[in-house]
């Protein structure tokens, strides 16, 4: 009883000791905010890494594609059984794509991707990131240009822009051609839009008119296509290269060997934001039956695909299903396709993650493991300062464990303190987390989180309670073991000296 | 006995846990036949009882000793050596002594002469080299630690010269240190009324009953030695050991502190063993042990 009276008489009076514990204090706070931030942004770039690649992926291992894809997608049916949630094909290849801006071209390394646009949904939850809320509904017309209901990031988008854009055209053709004394029809094909197909006339029997008809359309990367900056008052502003409505040009390789280049005219009908850099500075989606065509993967009327992507059920496990197929495909048995999940895809960037949380998590201990010898130090000198203390209690017959539990208690209660006043201050800081960056900004005059940087607009963060439980664990274990060595020399204490210590 | 011993007590004192009406006085031998003791008390005490009207008059009638009190305490051919540095200091050379059962006994000496030291090894609180101790006729300086924690914290009360009171502590809880340490979490917990009421009757007793919930710092020298009375009496000891309990205090509080002794020496026959240099006190004890330079004279 006198242990734990004394202990937390000690905890109550010995300032000096719970100055020695704010770094525990801190330490944990910052293991707390520092955990949640991070599995946050985790959780942000799986949920989003998921996203965009659903859960399994087929890649061919040919530049060609694979054909029959009926025939290989009613194979993997029958082996994913009921844990399938939806399958699509898709073609991805590298592509360039070439932005007019003023009297410049501006070439751009880009991935084409041909997607289904009626099944990649059930894959994929590409649909979710366009910009357009129309876009975003289900089974959408998403390669139509729709007239207006843009967001208000984007300037003047859609066929309004797409119209005015054909009306100056029209006015400079008409201008250019007074001043030439030709008059009459347009011959030559205006440099603001793109030449009308060759073959539009013969297929349609009538002319392409950019006012009134669309190329086939692409939805582009928002980073790809704008460039994020601020504006002269400092507000976040993106400045965009090309916007919904405008037509671009695409080159891809041909399936043929040596590969020629292709190239054909698409008009953009929105904007794809993951934000996830990599994906929307990189990834442009057409339709897959134009993309099969212009690459020529169309043989026999067989289409070929380079990948097949498969969601499976929330409650499927993502392991055992590859298993399953890695057994039914074995990779030696010349299989056309590489089975992987998204992880596997995304393995250097999840373990990078991992690797830095890992790091981080180790370096903050360490805070707390300094913290812990700031314990000791303070304790030691406790125990110096209450060694009189300690004879009496030997001489009225406590035992020496009784002695050496009275600093452990003290050592434990001082952790449990400090930790849980820093795990409760750690979570009302993360709660809050993006009014307190907004006050450091306005307290400093800097930006604390970029939003030109990071494509979040708010700091993501995610409370793991067995984190949180851990780090508060760990860190009274810290504070209990460098009680010990102190809790021992009072133990070890002469009881004649101690009285005698002056 | 030793040649140093002297006889100064009253040879009839009351049973340690006898009341003041209690008639039936006796001498407490360790291992005694009770019957037979019984029989002999029965047959002397009306004629040797002496009811005292004060501590003063009864320990002026102590002064013829008919009857040899039996010893408590013992210490046979005790050696303690200290080293400071390379050299070793012999505090203890050869000491022997006794404690008489019920009586107020003195170790004068001055300052150096080991008077501390012997009192620390009857009080178990360090060993001898060489020699030994008996306690109600049993050896005690070779007991392992913790019987001789048990006996230090249920059979010896303890006062110190400058009272060793916890500092976190109430006088209330000062005082109730001992029946902590003593007993069990639980049993401390499934009792602590009976002792907080006994904590309390005994700070009465020292005059602190208003005096409860005050810190050490808050109190003068005299109440923090009458607090570490009612400490070292928590658990109803057989023997208080004293060191130099008035040796930091004016002449007036001392007094008073060794009066408190006194009273608890003559009405409640609690053996007291008290360390120090003043000799006034010794004239009035019941038995001096006089040391000098570790030895008895």
């Amino acid at each position: 009883m006198y242990k734990y009276l004394l202990a937390w008489r000690y905890l109550r009076t010995r300032y000096i000791a719970l100055a020695s514990i704010v770094s525990v204090t801190l330490g944990v706070a910052t293991l707390v905010i520092v955990n949640s931030v991070m599995a946050g942004f985790k959780q942000e770039m799986e949920h989003r890494l998921n996203g965009i690649l659903s859960d399994i992926v087929f890649e061919a291992r040919t530049h060609s594609g694979v054909p029959d894809v009926d025939a290989h997608m009613a194979a993997i049916r029958e082996v994913v059984g009921d844990d399938l949630e939806g399958i699509t094909a898709a073609v991805h290849v590298p592509a360039m794509v070439v932005f007019r801006v003023g009297d410049r071209y501006l070439p751009h390394h880009i991935t084409l991707i041909g997607v289904d646009s009626a099944t990649y949904s059930d894959v994929s939850d590409f649909s979710q990131y366009l910009l357009h809320p129309e876009n975003r509904e289900a089974g959408a017309d998403v390669f139509s240009l729709r007239p207006g209901g843009w967001s208000k990031r984007l300037p003047k988008s859609g066929w309004e822009w797409r119209e005015y854009q054909s009306a100056i055209a029209k006015t400079m053709r008409q201008q250019r051609e007074r001043l030439q004394g030709r008059g009459g029809q347009a011959t030559a094909h205006d440099t603001t839009m793109p030449p009308p197909d060759p073959y539009g006339a013969i297929e349609a029997a009538k002319p392409f008119d950019p006012a009134k008809d669309q190329h086939d359309g692409i939805i582009l990367g928002v980073a790809m296509a704008s460039i994020r900056d601020r504006d002269a008052e400092g507000n976040v502003m993106d400045y965009f290269l090309v916007r919904p409505g405008e037509d671009i040009q695409v080159s891809v390789s041909t399936v043929g060997m040596p590969p020629e280049i292709e190239s054909d005219w698409f008009t953009v009908t929105d904007f794809y934001e993951s934000k996830m850099s990599e994906y929307d500075s990189s990834f442009a989606f057409v339709p897959l039956s134009k993309l099969q065509d212009l690459r020529g993967m169309v043989q026999n009327g067989s289409r070929a695909v380079t990948s097949i992507q498969l969601k499976l059920k929330s409650n499927s496990s993502l392991i055992s299903v590859k298993q399953r197929l890695l057994e039914r495909f074995p990779p030696s048995s010349n299989y056309p396709f590489r089975i992987q999940t998204w992880r596997d895809m995304q393995g250097p960037l999840l373990a990078a993650v991992q690797l830095e949380t890992t790091i981080l998590n180790l370096l903050l201990f360490l805070i707390i493991a300094v913290a812990g010898f700031g314990i000791l130090a303070t304790f030691f000198m406790i125990v110096v300062e209450k060694t009189r203390d300690i004879g009496v209690l030997k001489a009225l017959g406590a035992p020496s464990r009784g002695v050496m539990s009275i600093f452990m208690s003290y050592g434990l209660s001082l952790g449990a303190v400090g930790s849980g006043v820093g795990a409760v201050l750690g979570l009302i800081f993360v709660r809050h987390i993006n009014k307190i960056a907004q006050f450091l900004e306005m307290l400093t005059g800097r930006e604390v989180f970029d939003p030109t940087v990071y494509y979040f607009l708010e700091i993501p963060t995610l409370v793991n309670p067995i984190a949180v439980v851990g780090v508060v664990i760990g860190a009274v274990l810290i504070a209990v073991v460098a009680s010990i060595l102190p809790a021992i020399r009072a133990a070890r204490l002469h009881p004649v000296e101690a009285l005698r210590y002056e | 006995m030793n040649s140093g011993f002297r006889q100064l007590t009253s040879p009839i004192r009351r049973r340690a846990d006898a009341t003041p009406g209690d008639t039936h006085l006796r001498y407490h031998y360790p291992g005694e036949n009770a019957q037979a003791v019984s029989a002999q008390v029965q047959q002397e005490s009306t004629s040797t009882v002496v009811e005292p009207a004060g501590i003063a008059g009864r320990i002026g009638a102590a002064s013829s000793n008919p009857i040899q009190a039996p010893s408590v305490l013992s210490a046979v051919d005790l050696f303690k050596s200290f080293h400071k540095g390379k050299h070793e200091v012999e505090v203890l050379k050869g000491v022997n002594m006794s404690v008489p059962l019920n009586q107020f006994t003195v170790i004068l000496g001055q300052s150096g002469s080991g008077k501390s030291t012997l009192l620390h090894l009857l009080g178990t609180l360090d060993a001898p080299d060489k020699g030994e101790i008996h306690f109600d006729g049993a050896r005690i300086d070779n007991l392992p630690s913790s019987r001789r924690e048990a006996l230090r914290n249920q059979k010896f009360g303890m006062i110190f010269q400058f009272y060793h009171l916890l500092p976190e502590l109430t006088m209330l809880e000062n005082v109730l240190v001992p029946r902590m340490i003593g007993d069990g979490m639980v049993r401390y917990w499934l009792n602590r009324r009976k002792y907080v009421e006994r904590a309390k009757d005994l700070l009465n007793q020292v005059g602190l009953s208003h005096r409860l919930k005050h810190k050490p710092n808050q109190l003068s020298g005299g109440e923090m030695q009458r607090t570490a009375i009612a400490r070292a009496l928590m658990t109803n000891p057989q023997l208080l050991l004293a060191d130099e309990p008035t040796g930091n205090l004016d002449e007036k509080t001392g007094r008073g502190i060794l009066e408190i002794l006194r009273t608890l020496n003559a009405e409640q026959s609690l053996t007291i063993v008290m360390v120090t240099h003043d000799i006034s006190i010794a004239d009035e004890a019941h038995h001096v042990v006089t040391l000098t330079n570790g030895q008895v004279d």
